[in-house]
């Protein structure tokens, strides 16, 4: 099972050596692990915050949560998924510390309206307001995979592991989501 | 990308090897003894219940192994959910709820036959001596289950103090139905059904809580 992972992701086999060494106290594995994960983390957080410098500072959160929580990861399990729910965590818990949570989906609603068709600014405005609304009324993992497939453009599987779920509770996330979302205007 | 040099010095300042927790099934094992202990010590601090003769060994001693064992592996549950990456999926938690508060009822089931035994009438004092001795019996195995869930990183923090709360509720109604037996639903359903539900309440509080804090 171990090796049907690595063989699927090679990459992950030198994520657990890093982690390995990052465990036994190294500071240069933890830049190595930086180094590869930060990339990651920064995109799947720009996914979700739409503010690059917020997402800045949340990967640095997310590297001191995943640092003080070092001794949660379990030798031999792929490191992305646990950096990757840690990542979620700092996310949540700077939507809560903050209670911007309606701010950050209108920021998300302003970019899917840029991307509509031109209105006059009424109508516009009308339209931000109605997405924001629709889109605060989704449940959280539905909302996720729908802006992560259809504003930032990902794919099912790379959401997958981006999430650590399955390539078909992406999909599922995301048509439920997307059907949630037009019933909603439809009504 | 590299690492900024304020992150970098934060981690430096205080890195050090640190052995990672050990699996959910064996920090879920090492809470065993004080389980069996917990359902050993509510007869025999008070007393048994007058048909253990009659329920006889598997039925007395077998089911409530049993019950307890089940509380363990929800205690597990929790521990493996406390585990970034490790979530339950809906199902499995979905599963674990409906099992967990479903089985006092099934041994309920197993063991009486009549279910008359007990006060006629609805009596409040047995309902509130059989809730408070369960749940005086599981407050041990609930502190240690906190610990074990709090030294690791709970996303759901609700969820998983639901779940060791239910755990522990059932390990303690394992040792209260070697005390009590008295089979009418009323009290059954508030007393015995009721505490591990107070339990499961508890749990998700003092997880919420903890995560807050």
């Amino acid at each position: 099972m171990q090796e049907d992972r690595n063989a699927i992701d090679p990459g992950e086999v030198e994520l657990c050596r890093l982690m390995t060494g990052y465990l036994d106290g190294q500071l240069d594995a933890f830049d190595g692990l930086y180094a590869a994960l930060a990339p990651r983390l920064r995109s799947y957080l720009l996914a979700q915050c739409r503010d690059a410098s917020l997402a800045d500072d949340l990967v640095q959160d997310t590297f001191l949560q995943l640092h003080r929580s070092r001794r949660t990861y379990q030798p031999g399990r792929p490191v992305t998924p646990w950096a990757f729910a840690i990542a979620r965590h700092s996310f949540l818990m700077y939507l809560r510390r903050t209670r911007r949570r309606l701010r950050f989906e209108d920021t998300l609603a302003s970019e899917l309206t840029s991307r509509d068709v031109a209105r006059d600014d009424v109508r516009a405005l009308a339209d931000r307001d109605e997405v924001q609304r629709a889109l605060v009324q989704l449940p959280a993992d539905q909302r996720e995979a729908l802006l992560m497939h259809h504003v930032q453009g990902w794919s099912f599987a790379e959401i997958a592991t981006q999430l650590g779920i399955r390539v078909n509770a992406a999909k599922t996330r995301a048509f439920r989501g997307m059907r949630k979302l037009k019933g909603q205007f439809r009504a | 990308m590299t690492t900024p040099e304020r992150l970098r010095s934060l981690v430096a300042r205080d890195i050090k090897p640190a052995r990672p927790l050990r699996s959910p099934v064996v920090r879920a094992l090492a809470i065993g003894p004080l389980a069996m202990a917990t359902v050993v010590i509510v007869p025999l601090v008070t007393f048994f219940r007058s048909d253990m003769a009659d329920l006889g060994l598997l039925r007395g001693w077998g089911l409530s192994f049993v019950e307890s064992l089940a509380g363990i592996v929800v205690v597990g549950l929790a521990l493996r959910e406390s585990i970034p990456g490790r979530a339950l999926s809906r199902g499995l938690l979905l599963a674990a709820f409906i099992i967990g508060l479903a089985l006092p009822f099934a041994i309920m089931a197993l063991t009486a036959t009549p279910f008359s035994t007990g006060p006629a009438e609805f009596a409040w004092t047995d309902t509130v001596v059989c809730l408070r001795t369960s749940f005086a019996a599981a407050i041990p195995l609930m502190l240690l289950a906190t610990l074990l869930v709090a030294r690791a990183l709970p996303l759901r923090p609700g969820v998983a103090g639901a779940l060791y709360g239910l755990g522990c509720g059932l390990v303690a109604d394992a040792g209260l139905r070697l005390y009590c037996e008295f089979t009418v639903p009323s009290h059954f359903l508030t007393a015995h059904a009721g505490a591990v539900v107070v339990a499961l309440g508890a749990g998700a509080v003092i997880g919420s809580v903890i995560q807050r804090s």
